[in-house]
């Protein structure tokens, strides 16, 4: 009787460490078991919140788990970033990271960098446009151009926010025109209406943002920010191309806590790639006005670096050319 | 054009569209009770529904939940004293002291019958003129919005009609908290320490969870105080879940006053419904014979700010459809579930999808419809739950205020925020203070900082764009009058204590 009770005692201790092993073996060759948190550093609603939703989405289908996007809006985007950097780095939670990871950690109000997160890649990138109203008299970038560096009338240019993508989009234009003008940090929510109304004279804003009013030929676009001419509005020229050398993309990635395994990052990236060319997102991209070009781990970091070096250099100027006197 | 508009007509009464309107109103109805539970995190849960459904069934669905969710709010307002939504904080005023009294039926009633006033109105608006008013709505500037905002702040002169030091300082201690976060202008961090939740600012809803809640559920311990609903137990007859014939005629100024409101108000993106609800709250007190009874229960301090909020939410979808601007969070969720089905609010909807543009405008009076009829269906229910035993009801209100400071930006921060206001609310009740002007400097104070930092830098530190605007102007001079009668309110009012 006894014997016997040891032997199944004996049996069920090398059950379990059989099953103790197994376990061990798939956790370390499958990545997800459990949902993954997709953290949006901004407001439910916004492009960011949409875009971020669609591909989680889209990545819970390539990854068989829920991946399940929770909004921490705050700080523009400090405060997601920060939850991030004090997540356990085990892969389980990613944050849909944009311009803001540069913008925040170099403005000085939250005490960290860009280099202390790891980066799984890029996702999209749309153009910042200078658009102005309709009833605008300038026709051309260079018609604008010459009345702001004339300087006889104060010119105001709305943007989303101060310190924003959109705010050192602006800073870029006018110090490559070289001329001052008053800037409006006015908000998403109010930005386009001000430049309807004639409160602004013009704005910086990402083409997602004001493509519909541009369809409906309330607004004009100037220019485009980027390298290249957008495939969305082709037949907008580039500032570079009228000779103001004035280059800022937004992006939009995903990054995880510094720290998380190299084959978790990969895999990520797989996931993130194959969500990001998916015929739903892609469609969605192009409705709305955002170029979806994924970049992989190693391009991306290099991607951060020369950007975190250009926001760098346009705060710094800024200091000069701040128009509240300060 | 006419075509559209039976087009977009017959789209609204498909059954499906129908449905769905009514499961968003339920839907509304309930999360907006709960306090914490905006609107907008409603939308959210069911968002990821709207990516697969059918175009004009998700945004029945979506308008249901927004009307829905106004209603709600002012539900929990009413029984609890603790408003669901901001939108909500006037209605407690009046309608917490009805409940008291033992009439929470005819409070509710009142309430449901006012919002569906105020949504139709807004509705009426939002067919009959939204184009021309969206262009109207576009003169209003960084200057104007100011002016308004600061009108909208005067409302604290009524309420510190008792004492001026408290209800002063109340509201200073708003302001100053309101400062709390990151400059509008230059984008440096105030008041942070480095923590990055302090540099977002203190979310004025779990300040008012904390400020309303708290200081009710310590109410609630102590045994001497009577329970409310024992002292009146409630008569569950007909007659009592309706308001009187009497009340609907006391209604018809309220209503009209914040019906109006509302609706012109929720059309300038950026002013939102609180500040409607408590202008029309103001207006009503001060155009009403009995004034008196403002604050005790009075059914037209529970219509104005009812009708008010309501009308806001047809009077924001107006930039909304026609140039594609929000007028508050929730407008921002809807432009962006129609995106995702390649819709794009703005100008060219009504020229392009003019048909859907229009199912969407009957879809909101549907909405507004379902509402009255679902709302009157649970109001049996509803004045049940005030009478629910002390030891269930109190701590499901503790949970429900812990776990909506969370959810509103999923932080835990937010919590502590809570329990600090609680703590705030305690000490003020005991100095006798009045908290509402503290909330109104909450909810008004940042929009009051960034329209006069904007309009000044706009004008490079010149005053005089505050007095040059028409808009401006006119605001401004109805400030001066709401102070100077809130003066002498007050003035009669102590006239009449020295003499009894």
């Amino acid at each position: 009787m006894q014997q016997q009770e040891i032997k199944a005692l004996r049996n069920i201790k090398v059950t379990l460490l059989f099953c103790l092993l197994f376990y061990a073996a798939v956790g370390a060759t499958q990545y997800p078991q459990k949902a993954i948190e997709f953290v949006i550093p901004f407001d439910a609603g916004g492009g960011a919140d949409i875009e971020g939703r669609l591909l989680a989405d889209q990545m819970s289908n390539v990854l068989g788990v829920p991946v399940v996007p929770v909004n921490k809006p705050g700080a523009g985007g400090a405060v997601a970033y920060t939850y991030l950097m004090n997540a356990p780095a085990d892969g389980y939670v990613l944050a849909w990271n944009s311009t803001s990871i540069l913008t925040i950690t170099n403005l000085g109000n939250v005490p960290f960098t860009y280099e202390e997160m790891d980066h799984i890649g890029r996702v999209e990138f749309q153009p910042l446009v200078f658009a102005v109203s309709i009833n605008s008299p300038w026709e051309t970038l260079e018609s604008f151009a010459t009345d702001c560096t004339t300087g006889n009338q104060t010119i105001r240019i709305a943007n989303s926010g101060a310190g924003s993508g959109t705010h050192l989009g602006a800073l870029s234009l006018t110090s490559a025109i070289g001329c001052e003008v008053v800037h409006l940090p006015i908000g998403t929510r109010r930005r386009n209406a001000t430049v309807l109304s004639g409160e602004a004279d013009g704005m910086i804003a990402p083409l997602t943002g004001v493509i519909n009013l541009f369809k409906a030929k309330r607004l004009k676009i100037l220019a485009t920010l980027s390298d290249e001419r957008n495939p969305v509005i082709p037949e907008i020229p580039t500032a570079s191309e009228l000779g103001f050398n004035s280059f800022f993309d937004l992006f939009r990635g995903l990054s995880v806590p510094k720290g998380t395994p190299q084959p978790i990052i990969n895999h990520l990236a797989e996931a993130m790639m194959q969500a990001a060319t998916s015929e739903t997102f892609m469609s969605f991209s192009e409705e709305v006005g955002f170029t979806v070009e994924p970049m992989m781990p190693t391009s991306f970091q290099s991607l951060l670096a020369t950007e975190d070096e250009k926001v760098k250099t346009i705060l710094e100027a800024a200091e000069l050319i701040m128009s509240d006197g300060n | 054009m006419s075509g559209d508009v039976i087009q977009g007509f017959l789209q609204a009464i498909q059954p499906s569209s129908l449905v769905a309107t009514a499961m968003g109103s339920f839907l509304g109805i309930v999360v907006g009770m709960i306090p914490g539970m905006t609107i907008s995190s409603g939308i959210i849960i069911v968002l990821p529904l709207t990516f697969v459904l059918d175009p004009s069934i998700s945004i029945s669905l979506l308008l249901g939940l927004y009307v829905g969710g106004m209603l709600g709010g002012s539900f929990s307002a009413i029984l609890l004293n603790i408003p669901g939504t901001p939108s909500a904080a006037a209605t407690a005023l009046d309608g917490y002291p009805l409940v008291i009294q033992g009439e929470s039926g005819r409070a509710l009633g009142i309430a449901v019958l006012a919002s569906f006033g105020g949504g139709l109105l807004s509705f009426a608006c939002l067919f009959l003129i939204a184009p021309k008013l969206a262009d109207l709505a576009l003169r209003f500037r960084a200057p104007d919005l100011f002016s308004l905002v600061f009108l909208g702040l005067t409302v604290i002169c009524s309420f510190a009609a008792k004492s001026w030091v408290k209800g002063l300082l109340s509201a200073v201690i708003g302001l100053a908290i309101v400062t709390i976060g990151q400059d509008p202008i230059l984008g440096t961090a105030r008041f942070a320490f480095n923590n990055a939740n302090l540099l977002s600012g203190i979310h004025f809803l779990s300040a008012l969870i904390g400020l309303f809640a708290i200081p009710q559920l310590i109410n609630s311990l102590d045994n001497k105080q009577p329970v409310n609903t024992s002292t009146n137990p409630i008569k569950l007859s007909f007659r009592n879940l309706f308001p009187l014939i009497e009340d609907l005629r006391r209604m018809r100024l309220p209503v009209g006053i914040g019906a109006t409101v509302g609706s012109l108000l929720g059309m300038l993106p950026g002013a939102g419904g609180p500040i409607a609800a408590f202008i029309s709250y103001d207006y009503t007190q001060k155009s009403t014979k009995n004034s008196q009874e403002f604050g005790k229960g009075a059914v037209e301090g529970i219509a104005a700010p009812e009708a008010a909020n309501n009308a806001v939410t047809g009077g924001a979808l107006v930039p909304m459809m026609t140039l594609g601007i929000p007028g508050d969070p929730v407008t921002a969720i809807l432009i962006g579930a129609l995106l995702v089905h390649g819709l794009a609010p703005g100008p060219l909807l009504f020229i392009e999808q003019a048909d859907f543009a229009y199912g969407l405008i009957f879809s909101f009076f549907w909405a507004n419809v379902f509402n009255l009829i679902i709302a009157f269906a649970a109001l049996r229910l509803l004045v049940k739950l005030v009478a629910t035993p002390r030891a269930i009801l109190m701590p499901t209100i503790a949970i429900l205020c812990v776990v909506g400071s969370y959810a509103l930006r999923n932080s835990l921060f937010d919590v502590y925020v809570m329990l600090f206001f609680g703590l705030l609310g305690l000490i003020m009740k005991w100095l006798d203070m009045p908290v509402v002007p503290l909330l109104l400097a909450l909810v008004l104070g940042r929009q009051l900082e960034e329209n006069l930092r904007i309009s000044l830098t706009s004008s490079q530190g010149d005053i005089s764009i505050f007095f040059t605007s028409p808009f401006s102007a006119f605001f401004l001079s109805l400030s001066v009058i709401s102070i100077i009668w809130s003066i002498r309110t007050a003035k009669k009012l102590q006239i009449k204590q020295k003499s009894t």
